[in-house]
């Protein structure tokens, strides 16, 4: 995965790295020339010398500003690419006809590994440039220092490295420590948010003081926590200063003995406690990117688990013949709360099933959508079996409209035509789920969260209405709507799907007493059928169901 | 849902102002943090002096041994500029956390006592920002860059003092790159700071369209909306890496443009240093420390102006803040009704948009212990009655008493309390949920509200009881156990007046039937107000009272209004009750 990204981006991450590695260059040049000009020139030369090695810097400082420039630039764009097309192969995957990535991963899940992990792999495409840049610094620096003195290069060769070594052993236990501290700031921003979304519920009973003494004790929890990770950060910052400070003077020990005993010159004892500075700098960044890498291959796991999770349907390779009738026939069904159970659903047919439990609903419409196959038994569509067939192409003649159904972002009307239905199909639409009382302009919000729960139910019926599909199955469509409009709703339905097959999935009598026929499922097969009127007469269990 | 009107923002001097109030009592713990990282910074400094003394030996020709003593100085000082900055750091966090930590429970507090319609009109979803996402933004301020910053402005000052203190021509000569400082930094603060507000609401644009796409997946499958998802996503994404990219070019420059301040200084300090050394008034020691400072200072300086926009980030999280904690607090009331919980309604109106009038001139007297249902279709205007009843919300006109008091007068929350068609559970455990209600309320009286609503033995069949986690991240509770959590809270507050509105409209009939009988025990002994969704709870109520459009067409008892040929309520029972004979 990770060298899928690179190779990618080749050509950008090439090109961030030679940039990066001219910056690295750059920017170890500067202390040199420090003392290359406090030798050549402060120490005794001329003013042409001065002009001159004046000018040798500013060449420097414009070579180390452009490479860092268009390096940053060329990474950056190589990480945002990479993660994007991430975004995209994820979405894809996510969407799959044949199934979504896994039953186990939550929403929530997944759009963090199409946001932070895709962003976290991406980052390799700067990680790898910046970290063999700044070897390639480090190399500079240590040439330089080798060239004046071998024992003092070895000495800051040796000990730089050996320093960051110690600070990445001093920063663990810190590392384990901010992790708890932002558990606890995670956990007094969720008291906090908590609290906020359940402030009308907090409001009618009156319960403001209690609340706010139980977010103030969290938020003091969470300041002891972030205290003591705080001293202990400053404590550990301070003594990888304090090491460093000894460095250095070890550094000038060493450098000034052998400048005192004329073995280098002075300007070269200035580079090299300059020099031993700054290769703290580059060092550092490798570490950074040694780091950057750990997490990204962390990431790039979850991503290609995702990717590779297999689609949770076989594909079909059938055709339906056009145009659909709309012959729906289950036979034989055992699948998760059902056995055995045969039904035929005429063409054209308006047919209820009554159901207490709801996972057997949930089944029934999976089983219709094929977003599942029955563990055994068949279900039909016009005499072929939907496992045979295309799961997008069974969609393009089944809609199943699931009772929690989402609406996205844009416009009501959007949200019904979906760019396809035409005119006077909507307007009918809007009309038997009596939309036309709410506002159809305007923006209804992520997730239509700016209309009421009646409102996105009805705004959900009209959308499946609109597609107008030879075969619909509504799974609970009313239950947030009052009794008066369900009752115009269902006369709606039933008008509008006139001689197409539908299938409600229901307890609502105001629906049930539209169909053609209803279906009373009990204990995984069929126990009664007839007409809404006739089922409450004669059973009681039916009523029971159905009726309060 | 026209252009919404969003909580306040504080002006400068609000926040200012709240500022000095947070630091007032911690006047102590800022003058010594001040101080102790001030030594610590002026002891690095001389570490630069020592290497410069280092040189001087080094040209004078002084015996290699000479070398040892600043050495063994360079060793202390860096010793007791690690025991200085690890003190100074501790006291600053210890500062800005305890601030912090102020501002956000000040927050809270201020928010838990604003009016509803306030928060409803400003929507929810801008007060949970400001409480997570701009304390979050503040909190890595204190976290990061104030210790940061405190420590780069610090070296800044003191290595130009120390400039001086060699001589004061090489504080001259570093000046010079002053101007291309202040400019690069106002060019920069001036472009970058809309650009990364675009950037953020680009990027949070992609994350809602994916969390919509991701979450929705099952509805686009169904409806076969995939390629038309995938460009959104697409086009979503590209405008976030389009808008990243802006952010990163102009970053980069901000940072070339430093790099040319950068060499200017540099080159003038070291002709400084050749001029000085040449007339003889430095030595090559004093020349050489000179340029070291200066290089020393590249560093810091980037740091502290990379900090403008954390900081001005954090400045634009702060005014969100402070302009909450400044509201002014509502008047509190203490006035208690008296025994008899009576209610009556004079003449109310009430409007959200100035000419949409929802309530019209409502009047309704409610006897104490009455039990009165509100019905009508959505929009009829149950709910803000309600609301209005419970004085969540303030009537435009009329005056609502309860208990013979008129309702801004009184301790509203000991007399009334309103169950909301939302259901909240609160997270953590369920003990806590029920003691938001009564704070003192013991275990046992705990397990008596929840049997009195049929709770108790779902209850105790939940992993650790009444110590089970629940809500968001934890146990995930249906929505009938959720509403009779509702009500286990009224039953456990114990008020004279109640009111309910829809609470069991989303149950599914199953549930539903089961709250009934919860809503029974809870309202036992209660005046209570019920808006009734199913029409199965105005036949158990004494009164009906109809609304329509704002105005009450109806009232008496189900059997008088049922009764009635062609009446609202007639025809509402009529389409509920024809599918259910057995009702």
């Amino acid at each position: 995965m990770l060298r899928r990204v690179i190779t990618g981006q080749k050509r950008l991450v090439a090109t961030s790295t030679i940039l990066s590695a001219a910056h690295q260059g750059g920017e170890a040049l500067v202390p040199i020339l420090i003392g290359v000009i406090i030798d050549e020139a402060v120490g005794g030369g001329t003013l042409v010398d001065l002009i001159i090695w004046i000018a040798v810097l500013g060449a420097a400082f414009l070579v180390l500003s452009t490479s860092f420039q268009y390096g940053t630039r060329t990474g950056e764009l190589a990480v945002e690419r990479a993660a994007h097309a991430l975004r995209l192969e994820l979405t894809t995957r996510i969407l799959h006809p044949r199934g979504s990535a896994g039953p186990g991963r939550l929403p929530g899940a997944l759009v963090n590994v199409a946001t932070g992990d895709a962003q976290r792999v991406g980052m390799v495409a700067l990680a790898v440039p910046l970290g063999l840049a700044a070897l390639g610094g480090v190399v500079i620096g240590a040439v330089a220092l080798l060239r004046m003195s071998v024992p003092l290069g070895l000495l800051v060769l040796i000990g730089a490295p050996m320093l960051l070594l110690a600070a990445h052993r001093l920063g663990r236990p810190l590392q384990r420590r901010s992790e708890s501290e932002q558990e606890h700031a995670a956990q007094a921003a969720g008291v906090a948010a908590d609290l906020v979304a359940g402030l009308r519920v907090l409001k009618g009973i009156g319960a403001e003081r209690p609340a706010a003494r139980r977010y103030r004790r969290v938020s003091r929890d969470s300041l002891t926590a972030t205290q003591r990770a705080a001293t202990a950060k400053s404590w550990h910052d301070s003594t990888l200063l304090g090491l460093t400070g000894v460095f250095l003077a070890v550094v000038a020990l060493v450098g000034g003995r052998l400048a005192a005993t004329q073995q280098i010159t002075v300007g070269e004892l200035v580079a090299a406690v300059g020099l031993a500075q700054f290769l703290l700098g580059p060092l550092a960044l490798v570490a950074w990117a040694n780091g950057e890498l750990a997490q990204a291959r962390a990431s790039a796991g979850r991503i290609t688990a995702v990717l590779s999770e297999p689609p949770g349907l076989p594909a079909g390779d059938q055709d339906l013949s056009l145009p659909v009738r709309g012959h729906v026939r289950l036979t034989g069904i055992a699948a998760d709360g059902l056995t055995g159970l045969d039904l035929d659903i005429a063409p054209g047919e308006l047919l209820a099933i009554v159901t207490p439990d709801q996972s057997v609903a949930t089944t029934l419409t999976e089983l219709f959508g094929r977003t599942r196959d029955p563990v055994t038994g068949t279900v039909e569509l016009d005499g072929r079996p939907l496992s045979t067939l295309d799961p997008q192409a069974v969609r393009a003649a089944v809609l199943v409209a699931e009772h929690d159904a989402d609406l996205f972002e844009g416009t009501l009307l959007d949200n019904v035509t979906l760019d396809r239905a035409a005119g006077d199909v909507v307007r009918q639409a809007l009309v038997a789920s009596t939309v036309d009382e709410v506002a159809r302009t305007g923006p209804i919000g992520e997730r239509g969260r700016a209309l009421s729960g009646g409102q996105r139910q009805r705004v959900a019926l009209a959308r499946s209405l609109a597609a107008g599909p030879p075969v619909l199955v509504l799974h609970d469509p009313t239950t947030a709507v009052d009794a008066v409009t369900e009752q115009r709703i269902a006369t709606g339905i039933r008008d509008l799907r006139h001689g197409r097959t539908t299938v409600l999935v229901t307890t609502s009598p105001s629906l049930l007493s539209v169909a053609d026929r209803v279906v009373f499922l009990a204990s995984g097969t069929v126990r009664a059928a007839g007409t809404h009127a006739e089922l409450v007469r004669d059973d009681e269990e039916y009523q029971s169901v159905v009726l309060s | 849902m026209s252009e919404r009107t969003l909580l306040p923002v504080a002006t400068a001097a609000q926040t200012w102002s709240a500022v000095r109030a947070l630091l007032r009592p911690r006047r102590g713990l800022a003058v010594l943090a001040i101080a102790v990282l001030t030594a610590g910074t002026a002891i690095g400094l001389v570490t630069v002096r020592l290497l410069g003394h280092i040189v001087d030996l080094v040209t004078e020709g002084r015996p290699a041994d000479a070398i040892t003593a600043p050495v063994v100085a360079l060793v202390l000082v860096a010793i007791g500029q690690a025991v200085a900055s690890g003190f100074g750091l501790t006291l600053v966090a210890r500062l800005g956390e305890g601030m912090l930590a102020e501002l956000r429970e000040r927050f809270v507090d201020r928010v838990l006592a604003l009016p509803l319609d306030q928060v409803e009109e400003a929507g929810t979803g801008d007060l949970t920002s400001r409480v997570t996402n701009d304390v979050t933004a503040i909190a890595t301020a204190v976290r990061s860059a104030l210790p940061e910053l405190a420590r780069s402005v610090l070296t800044i000052a003191l290595t130009l003092v120390g400039l001086v203190v060699l001589d004061w021509r090489f504080l001259l000569a570093a000046l010079i790159a002053v101007p291309i400082q202040l400019h690069t930094v106002r060019w920069y603060s001036g472009r970058a700071l809309p650009l990364y507000a675009r950037q953020r609401v680009s990027v949070g644009s992609m994350q809602q369209q994916l969390q919509e796409t991701v979450g929705g997946s099952g509805t686009v499958r169904a409806l076969r909306l995939q390629e038309r998802h995938h460009g959104l996503v697409r086009g979503r994404s590209l405008d976030a890496v389009d808008w990243t990219m802006r952010g990163v070019r102009v970053l980069t420059q901000f940072y070339a443009r430093l790099n040319l301040a950068e060499f200017v200084g540099l080159a003038a300090v070291l002709v400084t240093g050749f001029l000085l050394v040449r007339d003889g008034s430095a030595t090559i020691g004093t020349a050489t420390v000179a340029a070291l400072y200066f290089h020393g200072l590249f560093v810091p300086i980037n740091t502290a102006l990379g900090l403008v926009d954390d900081a001005q980030a954090a400045g634009a999280s702060l005014v969100r803040l402070v302009g909450v904690t400044s509201m002014p607090a509502p008047p509190e009331q203490n006035a208690q009704i008296s025994e008899r919980a009576t209610i009556e309604v004079e003449k109310v109106e009430h409007a959200y948009q100035p000419d949409q009038p929802v309530l019209r001139g409502v009047s309704l007297e409610v006897a104490a212990g009455e039990r009165v249902a509100l019905v009508g279709a959505s929009g009829a205007g149950k709910t803000t009655l309600a609301g209005l009843i419970a004085g969540v919300r303030t009537p435009d006109g009329g005056t609502i008493r309860l208990g013979g008091t008129p309702i801004d007068e009184l301790d509203v929350r000991r007399t009334v309390v309103i169950l909301s068609q939302e259901v909240h559970v609160f997270a953590g455990p369920l003990a806590d949920d029920l003691r938001l209600a009564r704070p003192d309320a013991t275990d046992d009286q705990l397990s008596v509200a929840l049997t009195r609503v049929g709770a108790a033995d779902w209850v105790a069949a939940l992993p650790d009881g009444l110590g089970t986690v629940v809500g968001h991240g934890g146990h995930r509770l249906t929505v009938t156990q959720a509403q009779q959590l509702a009500l286990a809270r009224l039953v456990l507050i114990d008020p004279p007046i109640a009111v309910l509105d829809e609470a069991t409209a989303e149950a599914g009939s199953a549930g539903a039937r089961l709250l009934e009988a919860a809503v029974e025990e809870a309202l036992a002994g209660r005046t209570g107000i019920v808006v009734a969704h199913r029409l199965a709870q105005a036949v158990t109520a004494d009164r009906v009272v109809l609304l329509d459009a704002g105005r009450i067409l109806e009232t008496g008892t189900h059997a008088e209004l049922a009764a009635r040929p062609d009446g609202h309520y007639a025809k509402l029972w009529k389409a509920w009750a024809d599918h259910r004979p057995g009702c």
